[in-house]
C-alpha cells in the first residue's frame, strides 16, 4: 500500500495542513511520496522533501503559478501513475475539495473527504454538519482521501528526501485563473474585541438580533456577531460573520446562542479565552467547545442575561 | 439554453437525527425532509438566468417517492421539466455512483450550464458536483458566488478562506456548484405552485441509464461502516436550574472572568 500526498502552497509557502498530511499518510501506514505543483517550486519541494514529504514529484510549470482546476487534475493523476499510490491525500480546502472529486472521478476511484482521522482501518468523518460521525471503509482499488486541515498535529521533523520533476500536459486546461480578490477591509473589526454575542441560525428572525442579541452584546460592552447562514439569509452583512469563509476572533469571552457548532464555525471561534454555549439541544457539537453550557430557549436566557448584567452594572 | 440543476432531498435542518437500526446511516421514518440548503441557491441562479433571459431549466434528483415534493416544489419555483431517478437500486450507493447516474443524465440532456450545491447538509462530502464535470467532460468551479455569463464563458467568482475571492473564467458548457449565499432564495408562489401541477416529471432507473453496475452498495468503492453520536469530550460545564439560577451562574462567571 502505498500514500501519495498532495502539498499545496499558499503565499509562497508550501502551507501548514501539506505537513499534517504527512502525519496522516504515517498514522495510516506504509509508504508514501509527495507532490509539490506550481511554477519556480524546486527550492520549496527540496525542502519539504527533506521535512517529511519522502520522495517528492514536482510538477513545476508556468502554467501552474495559479491554482487552475484543470491543471492541478493533470498534474496529481500524473504523479498517482508515476507513484503508483493507491492512497491520494488532499488537504480539504477550497482549492482540494475542488479538484480532488475530479481526481477521483477520472480514476474511477473511491472518494472519502474531510476526514479528522483513521481509525480501525477506517476513515472517520463527520456528517449532518457535526451532528454525527461516520467510519468510511476504502474498497480495494484507489482511494482519494481529502483531510481537514487542523484536524492532526502536523509532522515536524526532518528525515530523507528526494526530488523528481514531473512532466505534465497541461495544454489541456480550460479554466482560466484570472485574479485573487482579498477580503475587504471590514466595518465591524471583531478580531480586536474582547466580547462577542453571536447568534446563529436558531435566533430563527431577522429583527432578533437588534431585540435580543445586541442588547447583550452592549450591555457587556462587547460586538455582536453570526454564524453563516445569518449572512447568507441577508439578516447581517458578511462583516459579523465568525467562521472559516468569515472573521477568526479569539475574545476573552464568546458567547454562541443558537449557533450548532458546524466546524467551519468552531475554526473561527475555538481559540476564544472563554466560551459560553446557549442552544436548545443538549447535543449540539458548540457544548463540546463550550466551557459553560445552558440547554435550554435562547429567547429565554438572553434577555434574562442582559437585564441581569445591566442590573449588576447599576 | 439549458440549464441542469441537480438537488438532493435531505433531512430538515432541525429533525431530530436518530441512528438507524443496522448502525449506517439515520432513521428516515417521521423526519421532515427538505431540498438541501446550498442546492436552492443553485436552482435560484438558474432561475434568475432564466428570468433575464430565455432558458429552460430542468431539475434533477435521485431518491425514493418522497423527492417528488423536491422535485413539485423546484417546478413550482419556477424550473420547467423534472428528472426523478427513482430506483431501489440506488440505495448505497456511494458519491462516484451517485454522480455517474446524475452524468448520464447530463450526457442526454447536453446542457449549457449545471448547477448544483457545494454540499449536501446530510452527507457533507462536497464530492458529486465536480465528479460530474469529470465525467461529462465539463470544466468545474466549486464555492461560487457569483458567475457572470458571457458569450460561451462564465466568470465566476470561487470563495477561499477568511472571505478573499478567486476569480476564474471557465468556457461553457461548465458545471458550478455554489456556495450558499450567492443569492436570497425565492419561495413557490401560489400560482407557481398550480402550474407545477402541470410540468412533467420524468421518472428514470438505473438500468434506463446505463449505469446500473456503478449504482448500489455492489457498485460503491466505500461504504460507511457506522456512523454514531460523536463520542463526548469533557464539553462544556451545564448550568442547570430555574432561568433565574442560570442567570445567575452565568452573571458570576462573566464577573469571575474579570469582564463585569
Ligand atoms: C466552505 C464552507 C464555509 C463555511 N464557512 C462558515 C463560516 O465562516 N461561519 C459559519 O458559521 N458557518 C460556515 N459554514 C456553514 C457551516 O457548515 C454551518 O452550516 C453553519 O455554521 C451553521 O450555522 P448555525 O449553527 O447558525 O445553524 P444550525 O446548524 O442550523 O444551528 C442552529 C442551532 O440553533 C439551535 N436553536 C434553535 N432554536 C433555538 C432557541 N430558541 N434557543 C436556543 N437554541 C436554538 C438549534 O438547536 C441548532 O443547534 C461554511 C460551510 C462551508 C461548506
Amino acid at each position: 500500500m502505498s500514500t501519495l500526498i498532495v502539498t499545496e502552497i499558499q503565499k509562497g509557502a508550501i502551507r501548514e495542513a501539506s505537513y499534517e498530511l504527512v502525519a496522516f499518510a504515517q498514522k495510516i501506514g506504509g509508504d508514501y511520496a509527495s507532490l509539490v505543483i506550481g511554477s519556480g517550486v524546486g527550492d520549496l519541494a527540496t525542502a519539504f522533501a527533506g521535512k517529511g514529504g519522502g520522495k517528492t514529484y514536482v510538477a513545476d510549470d508556468a502554467s501552474l503559478a495559479d491554482y487552475n482546476v484543470d491543471g492541478y487534475n493533470a498534474a496529481i493523476q500524473a504523479a498517482v501513475a508515476a507513484s503508483g499510490a493507491t492512497t491520494i491525500l488532499v488537504s480539504n480546502t477550497p482549492s482540494g475539495w475542488d479538484v480532488a472529486p475530479r481526481v477521483a472521478a477520472a480514476l474511477d476511484a473511491g472518494f472519502i473527504s474531510d476526514v479528522f482521522n483513521h481509525q480501525d482501518g477506517n476513515f472517520v468523518r463527520r456528517v449532518f454538519n457535526g451532528k454525527l460521525d461516520a467510519q468510511v471503509s476504502a474498497g480495494g482499488g484507489t482511494t482519494v482521501v481529502t483531510v481537514q486541515p487542523g484536524a492532526i498535529a502536523p509532522f515536524e521533523g526532518s528525515a530523507d528526501g528526494s526530488t523528481e520533476a514531473l512532466s505534465v500536459d497541461t495544454s489541456g486546461a480550460r479554466a482560466k485563473f484570472v485574479e485573487t480578490k482579498v477580503a475587504e477591509a471590514k466595518g465591524v473589526d471583531l478580531s480586536k474585541a474582547e466580547i462577542i454575542v453571536s447568534g446563529g441560525r436558531g435566533v430563527g428572525d431577522p429583527e432578533k438580533f437588534p431585540e435580543v442579541i445586541q442588547p447583550l452584546a452592549d450591555a457587556l460592552g462587547g460586538a455582536m456577531g453570526a454564524s453563516r447562514p445569518v449572512v447568507d439569509a441577508g439578516w447581517l452583512p458578511h462583516e459579523y460573520q465568525v467562521g472559516s469563509s468569515g472573521q477568526v476572533v479569539t475574545p476573552k469571552l464568546y458567547v454562541a446562542c443558537g449557533i450548532s457548532g458546524a466546524i467551519q464555525h468552531l475554526v473561527g471561534m475555538k481559540g476564544s479565552n472563554f466560551i459560553v454555549a446557549i442552544n436548545k439541544d443538549a447535543d449540539a457539537p458548540i457544548f463540546e467547545v463550550a466551557q459553560l453550557g445552558v440547554v435550554g430557549d435562547l429567547f429565554e436566557i438572553v434577555p434574562a442575561l442582559t437585564a441581569a448584567i445591566t442590573a449588576a452594572k447599576g | 439554453m439549458k440549464i441542469l440543476v441537480a438537488l438532493k432531498q435531505v433531512p430538515h435542518q432541525d429533525a431530530r437525527l436518530d441512528v438507524n437500526g443496522d448502525g449506517t446511516w439515520i432513521k428516515e421514518d417521521g423526519i421532515k425532509f427538505e431540498i438541501n440548503s446550498y442546492d436552492t441557491y443553485a436552482l435560484e441562479e438558474a432561475l434568475r438566468i432564466k428570468d433575464a433571459g430565455e432558458a429552460e431549466v430542468v431539475v434533477i434528483s435521485i431518491g425514493p417517492d418522497r423527492v417528488t415534493q423536491a422535485l413539485r416544489t423546484a417546478l413550482g419555483m419556477g424550473a420547467d421539466r423534472a428528472v426523478h431517478v427513482n430506483d431501489d437500486a440506488l440505495v448505497g450507493s456511494d458519491s462516484l455512483g451517485i454522480a455517474k447516474t446524475l452524468a448520464a443524465i447530463g450526457k442526454e440532456e447536453s446542457p449549457d450550464l449545471v448547477f448544483m450545491g457545494l454540499m449536501s447538509d446530510d452527507g457533507n462530502a462536497s464530492a458529486v458536483p465536480p465528479m460530474v464535470a469529470e465525467l461529462m467532460g465539463l470544466t468545474s468551479a466549486t464555492g461560487v458566488l457569483k458567475a457572470e455569463l458571457s458569450d460561451g464563458n462564465v466568470r465566476v467568482e470561487r470563495e477561499l478562506e477568511g472571505g478573499a475571492l478567486e476569480v476564474v473564467d471557465l468556457p461553457t458548457p461548465a458545471l458550478l456548484a455554489v456556495q450558499s449565499g450567492l443569492n436570497q432564495v425565492r419561495y413557490a408562489s401560489l400560482k407557481g405552485i398550480m402550474a407545477a401541477k402541470k410540468k412533467p416529471i420524468d421518472v428514470k432507473t438505473a438500468a434506463d441509464l446505463g449505469v446500473a453496475d456503478a449504482v448500489g452498495s455492489g457498485g460503491a468503492k466505500v461504504k460507511i461502516e457506522k456512523v454514531y453520536q460523536p463520542p463526548k469530550g469533557d464539553g462544556a460545564e451545564l448550568l442547570e436550574g430555574s432561568t433565574d439560577e442560570i442567570v445567575t451562574g452565568l452573571v458570576n462567571k462573566i464577573k469571575e472572568l474579570g469582564l463585569l
